[in-house]
């Protein structure tokens, strides 16, 4: 599917702000899921240093910064994203959860992988027993560790309402669970704290979703936001290899306990990370600008809809 | 101030012993207790409680390599755990057979000559001097965590940790082999993490720690050096063998400390300083800022020492260290980010930085990337970082070493990295994240100790053998459930050092903490010395924080060993400052030598600005008070005006409040709530309030007054407090004469604050500021004090006329040029228009006239509003006051007179402002915001 997408985040700032720095994780990368046909990211008032590198999971991410008073400042990002529909996988042929916990015990010489570092407790994410317990009647012995993973994602859309009010972004995933409402960072905080809390891989995944308008509706510009899920590292159930030996065969699984699917060419991945805190969107420290206002509009369009649509933004 | 010289001839050694009946290592042994058991003894130099051991230590052999089994990276095994730790058997007293204790070691018998057998009269005196120097220093340890808690003085012993050449030589190398280790482990995982892959260092203990930075991977540091300093504690174990216990590598402390403590010790003992060859420390301290220097490579560069502020428990040593090291202590919001490059903010503009010694954990350093929320650091810092255009000291992202986990894998990890076994081995420590090693840990509990593999837990650690089965068990439970989350270390006892303690020879356990710093060519060099931390007195645990003690450490040279920093004057340990060949003023040391000022910081601008409006307003509320109480002190006629005169005053500078009925209506009660409101710190501008905000406003510049100025500051401070308590309580004792006498007393410090600050400081453009604080608040005061002289009419009258002359202090000047008239032409041309009279207003003016103009012509005009507003009070208002002044006096119309005043009060609280705006801007507040 060939889909554009438009991020827009502008600020007003009163009294203007003189000093800022900021970071932003804007920019989706191309992966076997996706091809970045193009991007661009335009920042008014122009920054007077800017730089993009990858960060340490791979993702594209720019700092940039102003030491000009401004009174406003407007972020957006124009990228053209070509998405494909990954075979779909039989959840069965995943190993068996049990095993892969193992696999991320350490021994003397266990080899290190890059999903290794997905086991930990992180800010957003950290261990507790009450996700363990949560997650356990999903994790029943021996079964296929994507299976589980996808019984757990329809756990959690279930005991979890939907709800924009109840949580906002500084809610630890715990509260937001005993709540049983939140968005969808929420959602996808608590499924990654739960394979966590079992000891497995698992990851945060910020991007977006192509939402489709009420039938005889036409496409609104703006009222897409920004989406995110999870994503469990699944190894294949015939890697029998030792498991202290060489890295895994296995892939990510993404997971939208959100809306209790598996995502597919219909989403972009914008960055990964341990929790939200590594890939938002837009991060800044500023020096004035006691009162802001901020707001964000995102639109993704198919391409075929979308001519006129991206013209008006 | 030391009195060991004039207590008795120099002994010299031999002397002392000969011809006595009991040589001085007799009498310490016998006022020596021995230590407990299973402890080993310094004085003796052997294990308590083990006959068998009783030998003098030499030279520590090195622990056998420990044999590593295949599969475990941790490479102690199980059984060495409990052999190594489980204390000696034998209870046999160490006493030779005919019950005397055992012989001193060599160098305590040294130690104990140079004292002289007479010597021992004189500890007490000794130990009574240390106390009010360390007092009277202000050195001080803030109880962590509590801005508002009390700072603890700090503590230390008599006695020193000695440590002989042999046991230092072990001690060097295997420090310096460690931070060696250390350093390759930072390389390899912020670069190409082959540890991590090879398994040969877990992943939890990486990643999976908090202080691992994902933002400083693949930043290679100039010189590959990512440890500059790092700090090792050490235990002597009851074999006599030291280990480490564990290491600080984020920002450690004791730097500052130790330098203190060899300045007061080495005072103390001058001759056994001397005559023992104890290395000196200063050329280590040299060595390190040089390195950071060489490594910015820049031919002019500025190294500046990050503190997280007055509120951190080590605030005292930050500002020390600065000060010895030349310098510019600074807080995150001293410095800013633009582009890829550091400054800091000055009166002079931006000034790029080059180096940053931190005193700061990581986690703070960046809100932008790291705690959003830390106001303490810099955004953008990681950014230059990366850059390379900063050295940091030490490189963010060191704090996962610090973790006692990764202690049981640095053998293998030697061998993997260096070719090369441990020397120094550390206590045997087990991560019980892994499976086969924690299950051989759950039977072990009661030998070991129980910490927290990660800092986050708030955790304190366990002694297995203070805890029941039960409790045990618990432990057991605890660690099943999360294995990686808690290490083993086997339980040392300490090894136990002499102290002094009221004509006793004590034995206390000692931690001993030992600092590798940079050796200039890309290695690191061990710190001669260290800071010692004791126990209490039934107890194991060696901390600042427990409320132990510390003692100076003194490394013995090797008899061949040449000392060419021992020579008196060149970088001796008594100076100071590291550069300094001169006596100072604090503010000028020269940062590592080279002749440059040190910029003003922006803060410290501030700083120094109010550290001159509260010693003027100190100086003016307590003249008051004093002219007050003196006044209602006399006879019942005094006249009602000055009455009206002093009660408008006492109530416009707060020294009572408004509801309180004036003098002329209540006499007594005012007089009673004048005296109670002295010391009240609840009212904002009381004379305790205002000395409170004075050492406020010095200790965050505390690096750039003298210390004999602090220390007046500090008295000062306690003694008006320790007065007032005195007269208030239990019951109130309204006496006249006690509250002028106190008052009298503050009087005298801050005569000599006063001193210290026109004669002791540099006048660079932080003193102009503090000056034109100080005729701020002058002006203020006094131009409200003749406005209200002229409403109460007390300047008409005869008692009200002298009193308005003496809170100008200017009695005696205007008896001598006006002798007994008193006529207002009079008082009004010595108080208001005298060019001389340092207390008249046209004198206040005309020196602020002078001190801007200096300060702007050193800054740069960039044309902003806030320049433009300063310039305009300085080229229009002030003048056209000064006109508004004489041409009032001239007609001598009350009106004109009392709107002249006025227009002064405006005048000075609109400079105040303006220099805010100017000078202060980077007060805004710093945000953080995220979508």
């Amino acid at each position: 599917m060939l889909l554009h997408l438009h991020h827009e985040t502008r600020y007003r700032y009163s009294p203007a702000v003189e000093n800022a720095h900021h970071v932003v994780h804007l920019a989706p990368v191309s992966s076997t899921a996706q091809t970045v046909l193009s991007h661009a990211l335009q920042i008014d008032p122009a920054p007077d240093h800017l730089r993009t590198t990858r960060d340490v999971f791979g993702n594209s991410r720019t700092y940039f910064s102003l030491h000009r008073s401004h009174a406003e400042l407007c972020v957006s990002a124009l990228s053209v994203v070509q998405t494909y529909p990954l075979a779909a996988r039989a959840l069965h042929a995943s190993s068996p959860w049990e095993r892969v916990r193992e696999r991320y015990r350490y021994r003397a010489g266990s080899a290190h992988d890059d999903a290794w570092q997905f086991v930990f407790a992180s800010p957003l994410a950290p261990h507790s027993a009450e996700f363990a317990e949560f997650a356990l009647p999903s994790f029943t012995p021996s079964r296929p560790i994507a299976e589980a993973a996808h019984h757990l994602m329809a756990r959690i859309h279930q005991a979890m309402e939907y709800d924009g009010e109840a949580t906002d972004v500084n809610t630890p995933p715990l509260e937001a669970l005993r709540l049983g409402k939140g968005v969808c960072q929420d959602f996808a905080h608590i499924m990654v704290a739960c394979c966590r809390a079992l000891g497995l891989p698992a990851r945060y995944v910020s991007g977006y979703m192509l939402t489709q308008p009420a039938p005889g509706q036409p496409r609104l510009i703006g009222c897409d936001a920004s989406h995110a899920w999870a994503s469990v590292f699944c190894p294949d159930a015939e890697n029998q290899q030792d498991l202290s030996g060489g890295p895994s065969c296995g892939q990510w699984l993404d997971f939208d306990p959100t809306n209790n699917r598996v995502p597919r060419d219909d989403y972009i991945t914008l960055a990964t990370g341990r929790d939200y805190l590594d890939v938002s969107p837009l991060r800044g420290v500023i020096h004035g600008g006691a009162r802001h206002t901020l707001s964000v509009a995102v639109t993704v369009t198919p391409a075929g809809h979308d001519a006129e649509a991206l013209e008006a933004v | 101030m030391t009195t060991a010289d004039d207590t008795n001839d120099l002994p010299t050694k031999g002397v002392a012993t000969a011809g006595l009946q009991k040589d001085a290592g007799q009498t310490a042994g016998a006022l020596a207790s021995i230590a407990r058991d299973g402890h080993f003894d310094e004085l003796r130099g052997l294990v308590a409680g083990s006959a068998s051991q009783q030998s003098h230590l030499q030279i520590p052999i090195p622990i056998p390599t420990q044999s590593q089994s295949q599969s475990q990276s941790q490479s102690q095994s199980s059984a060495q755990f409990q052999s190594q730790f489980q204390s000696t058997s034998s209870s046999q007293a160490s006493a030779t057979p005919d019950g005397m204790p055992a012989r001193l070691s060599q160098h305590w018998q040294d130690f104990f000559d140079f004292l002289g057998p007479d010597g021992f009269s004189d500890l007490n005196h000794r130990t009574a001097n240390l106390k009010r120097q360390i007092r009277d220093n202000g050195v001080t340890y803030n109880v962590y965590a509590d801005a508002n808690g009390p700072q603890r003085p700090w503590s230390l012993d008599l006695f020193p940790l000695i440590i002989p050449a042999g046991d230092w030589a072990h001690i060097q190398a295997g420090i310096r082999q460690r931070t060696r280790l250390l350093n390759a482990i930072m390389a390899d995982v912020y670069g190409p993490q082959t540890l991590l892959q090879r398994g040969l260092l877990p992943t939890a203990l990486v990643q999976g720690h908090p202080g691992y930075l994902r933002a400083m991977h693949g930043v290679q540091p100039a010189g590959g050096m990512f440890l500059h300093i790092a700090a090792f504690d050490l235990a002597r174990g009851p074999d006599g063998q030291w280990a480490v216990v564990s290491q600080r590598t984020q920002a450690p402390s004791g730097l500052g400390y130790l330098l203190e403590n060899r300045l007061s010790i080495s005072m103390l003992f001058p001759e056994a300083f001397r005559g023992m060859r104890v290395q000196r420390l200063a050329d280590s301290y040299k060595a390190l800022v040089d390195s950071m220097k060489a490594l910015s490579q820049q031919a002019n560069s500025r190294i500046v020492l990050l503190t997280s502020g007055p509120y951190n428990e080590t605030y005292f040593e930050h500002a020390y260290l600065a000060r010895y090291l030349g310098l510019t202590l600074v807080e995150g919001n001293d410095l800013l980010v633009r582009g890829e490059f550091l400054y800091l903010k000055t009166l002079q503009g931006l000034e790029p930085v080059h180096g940053v010694l931190k005193r700061l954990d990581d986690q703070f350093l960046d809100p932008l990337e790291l705690l959003a929320d830390s106001t303490l650091g810099v955004p953008g810092l990681l950014e230059v970082i990366r850059a390379g255009n900063v050295q940091v000291a030490n490189a963010p992202g060191s704090a996962f070493l610090e973790s006692s986990a990764i202690l049981g894998f640095l053998p293998a990890l030697s061998r993997d990295l260096l070719g090369e076994s441990l020397t120094l081995p550390s206590l045997s420590t087990w991560w019980c994240g892994e499976q086969a090693v924690m299950q051989g840990m759950l039977a072990q509990l009661k030998n070991g100790v129980i910490k927290p593999t990660y800092p986050a837990t708030g955790m304190a650690s366990v002694q297995g053998h203070t805890q029941n089965q039960r409790a045990l068990d618990e432990w057991a439970g605890r660690i099943v459930r999360s294995a990686g989350d808690y290490t083993v270390q086997g339980y040392a006892p300490l090894g136990q050092t002499p102290t002094w303690n009221n004509n006793c020879i004590e034995p206390r356990s000692a931690m001993l903490r030992v600092f590798a710093l940079p050796d200039g060519s890309g290695c690191w060099r061990v710190l001669p010395g260290g800071l010692a931390r004791l126990a209490g007195k039934d107890n194991n645990i060696a901390s600042m924080q427990y409320g132990g003690s510390s003692a100076d450490v003194w490394v013995l040279a090797q008899p061949q060993e040449a000392q060419p920093s021992a020579e008196p004057g060149v970088h001796s340990d008594t100076s100071p400052h590291l550069a300094a060949s001169t006596p100072h003023p604090a503010t000028s040391t020269a940062g590592g030598g080279i002749g440059r000022k040190q910029p003003v910081t922006s803060r410290a601008a501030e700083n120094l600005f109010w550290l001159g409006r509260y010693s003027e307003r100190a100086e003016n509320s307590l003249r008051l008070a004093q002219l007050a109480l003196h006044s209602l002190a006399g006879d019942e006629q005094s006249s009602a005006p000055l009455m009206a005169w002093v009660s408008c005053l006492a109530v416009s500078n707060s020294l009572v409040l408004v509801s309180v009925p004036s003098a002329t209506q209540a006499r007594r009660v005012f007089e009673r709530a004048l005296i109670a409101g002295l010391a009240n710190v609840d009212t904002n501008a009381s004379v305790g309030f205002t000395l409170c905000a004075v050492k406020g406003a010095a200790s965050a510049v505390r690096e750039r007054l003298s210390q004999e100025q602090w220390h007046v500051i500090v008295q000062m401070e306690r003694d008006f407090f320790r007065h007032c308590a005195a007269f208030m309580q239990p019951a109130p004792d309204y006496s006249l004469a006690a509250a002028l006498s106190t008052l009298d007393t503050t009087s005298g410090y801050l005569a000599a604050i006063t001193g210290a600050q026109t004669d002791r400081m540099m006048r660079d453009d932080g003193w102009r500021l503090l000056s034109i604080g100080r005729h701020i608040e002058r002006l203020t005061m006094l131009s409200g004090a003749l406005a209200q002289g002229f409403e109460s009419r007390a300047v008409f009258d005869d008692s009200g006329f002298s009193a308005i002359v003496a809170l100008f202090d200017s009695t005696i000047t205007f008896h001598a040029q006006y002798q007994q008239r008193r006529d207002l032409s009079a008082l009004l041309d010595l108080l208001v228009l005298d060019q001389d009279n340092p207390r008249s207003l046209s004198w206040v003016l005309m020196s602020l006239k002078n001190r801007l103009a200096k300060l702007v012509s050193n800054t740069t005009h960039k044309g902003t509003p806030a320049d433009r507003a300063l310039e305009r009070l300085m080229a229009g208002d002030l003048p056209q006051l000064a006109n508004a002044l004489r041409s009032s006096v001239q007609s001598m119309d009350p009106h004109e007179l009392t709107a002249a005043f006025a227009q002064c009060q405006l005048f000075a609280r609109a400079l105040s402002d303006q220099l805010g705006q100017r000078f202060f801007s980077h007060a805004s507040s710093q945000l953080s915001v995220g979508a």
